[in-house]
């Protein structure tokens, strides 16, 4: 006995326990989550009139792969007609406006609201002493974010379609709104990870708060500011022909109504364009990226 | 000081703004930007944001429609990770040296990943339910293909970026690249895959809510419905719900993501 040492007398993890604990508890959540919600969805499925699983999806794919490709319809695809792929170039035009216009609005809200979004230079520990102002526009700052991104941008144009007469305003709105959430909490989790040195040192020289915030925060958190920027343009689009379908702008209108008709080759035609966007979207944001280091 | 003129920075931010203010020459400014009536409708719906309509039915039709969207994102985000895993592991080119083999096999499984994520959830959804009708399995895999690719590349670029040395000893004691890959990486990378795996799920549910848009239910179509009826309290109740379900599954991965990540 004596020569063993006590297991009892070990130092104990204090955290190894805990971290445990959270975690089973979500593996376990996670595990009866996905069992319930596959279970939904299936059940879902077999009341329908064809099930998912069955012979009747696959030809209604192949069926439909053929619409696509427009063969044995009898009519002329639209992706070989010269004047359709004209016309849906202007269309990606406006689509690519419509999203540069959305980042920026998302840009400008952001921009202007990040810092005062950040925990540690509001509330935290680099927060100027007793000011219970600065704990208010942090907290309606944060809650703002919430709500922005909360609700999705398709939602957004929506709702502002009643208020907007339709085209690429509206969708640029939504995607603003949406997006500016997003970027806003983005950039402030870029100011919490700062390098508190810099902001102590303003401090000590006896700069104010938004001396401190405009000298000593904004120049270290722009470079990121900026990258977080482009990889949101890449996002926003994707989304792009998505708000299009309510807010009547761009190739999303086009393709709610070629999906309408029917018109399934003139939908193909559409997603080539779509791609090219988004694979040049995703080529420039890359390059520009690079100068933002 | 010349140099600085034209540094890189600016450079960018001159480029920036060219480009707004290029996009603002696009928009038709000459017609009316707001309808007739637009700034009345505005009104009425900022007012009915403090009148949700909270009756029973309507509570209820929430919770039901809350759970519609939770078991899409779910569904969605397990055939994620059954695309994202794999086609990540091979993306990520740890299992091959061989030279063409190697790059044949990263080159078709990013080619594969950048497809699958460059086309938008609704949009897939959309062709999903023109292919093969109004399914909910349509909506798995409308979610699950682009958040595949997502996850796909972001798997790939974790399991690259892991710390060199543990591997090499595991080769050095003579361990082949899928032990490696099993004992070595894979074990080093999961707490930021996990991490970012819930960050995903948290967009899911969002993603879920819209899917209705093309006829599979959840909230997005309470939402809509709201909308078609001008029944702007109704809408806000259901807008609400997926606030309240975007910040709970936010605030569940924030702990799991404090935890793993330290």
């Amino acid at each position: 006995m004596s020569e063993l040492p006590d297991v009892r007398t070990f130092p104990r993890s204090r955290t190894l326990p805990l971290r445990l604990d959270v975690l089973c508890i979500s593996a376990i959540v996670a595990v009866v989550l996905v069992a319930a919600s596959w279970l939904t969805v299936l059940n879902g499925d077999r009341i329908q009139q064809h099930g998912f699983f069955s012979t009747e999806t696959l030809e209604r794919s192949l069926t439909f792969l053929r619409d696509l490709l427009g063969i044995g319809t009898g009519r002329t695809p639209a992706f070989a007609q010269w004047e359709e792929w004209r016309k849906a170039a202007t269309l990606a035009y406006d689509t690519l406006a419509m999203s540069v216009l959305g980042i920026g609005f998302a840009a400008i809200v952001a921009f202007a609201t990040f810092m005062f979004g950040a925990r540690n230079v509001m509330v935290g520990e680099l927060a100027p002493y007793g000011s219970w102002v600065w704990r208010v526009v942090f907290v309606l700052v944060r809650g703002l974010y919430i709500a922005a991104r909360g609700i999705p941008e398709l939602v957004w144009a929506m709702v502002i379609i009643f208020v907007l007469s339709p085209g690429l305003l509206p969708g640029a709105v939504a995607l603003g709104l949406h997006n500016s959430g997003i970027l806003g909490k983005l950039a402030s989790e870029v100011v919490e990870g700062l390098d508190p040195r810099p902001i102590r040192a303003m401090r000590s020289t006896g700069a104010g708060h938004m001396q401190v915030m405009v000298y000593a925060v904004l120049p270290q958190a722009l470079p990121r500011f900026m990258t977080y920027l482009l990889y949101r343009w890449e996002v926003i689009i994707r989304t792009t022909i998505v708000v299009g379908f309510v807010a009547a702008g761009g190739l999303g209108l086009q393709f709610r109504l070629s999906m309408n008709q029917f018109h399934y080759t003139a939908i193909a035609m559409l997603l080539v364009w779509y791609l090219i966007l988004v694979v040049g979207v995703d080529l420039l944001a890359a390059g520009l990226r690079r100068l933002a280091r | 000081m010349k140099a600085r003129l034209l540094e890189s920075r600016r450079l960018l931010t001159l480029i920036l703004v060219g480009a707004f203010l290029w996009s603002l020459l696009n928009v038709n400014w000459a017609e009316g930007l707001v309808h007739p009536g637009g700034l009345e409708a505005l009104g009425q719906i900022a007012l009915a944001l403090f009148q949700p309509r909270l009756s029973p039915d309507i509570l209820a039709a929430g919770a039901q429609a809350s759970w519609t969207t939770v078991a899409y994102a779910v569904t969605g985000m397990t055939l994620a990770l059954a695309i994202g895993l794999p086609l990540g592991v091979v993306a990520s080119g740890v299992l091959t040296r061989v030279g063409w083999v190697r790059r044949l096999n990263v080159g078709s499984a990013r080619f594969v990943l950048a497809f699958f994520r460059s086309i938008h959830e609704l949009v897939w959804a959309w062709l999903f339910v023109a292919a093969v009708g109004l399914s909910p399995v349509a909506a798995v895999l409308a979610l699950g293909i682009p958040y595949g690719g997502v996850l796909g590349r972001i798997y790939s670029e974790l399991l690259q970026d892991v710390p060199e040395g543990p591997l090499r000893a595991l080769r050095g004691a003579g361990a082949s690249e899928w032990r490696v890959l099993w004992y070595g990486r894979l074990p080093m990378a999961l707490p930021d895959m996990l991490s970012y795996t819930f960050y995903r799920f948290e967009c899911g549910i969002r993603s879920a809510a819209i899917l209705s848009f093309v006829g599979l239910g959840g909230l997005g179509y309470q939402i809509q419905i709201s909308l078609a009826d001008l029944n702007y309290g109704r809408m806000w109740t259901f807008v609400l719900f997926l606030i309240l379900l975007v910040l709970l599954v936010g605030g569940w991965s924030g702990i799991v993501r404090r935890r793993l990540v330290v």
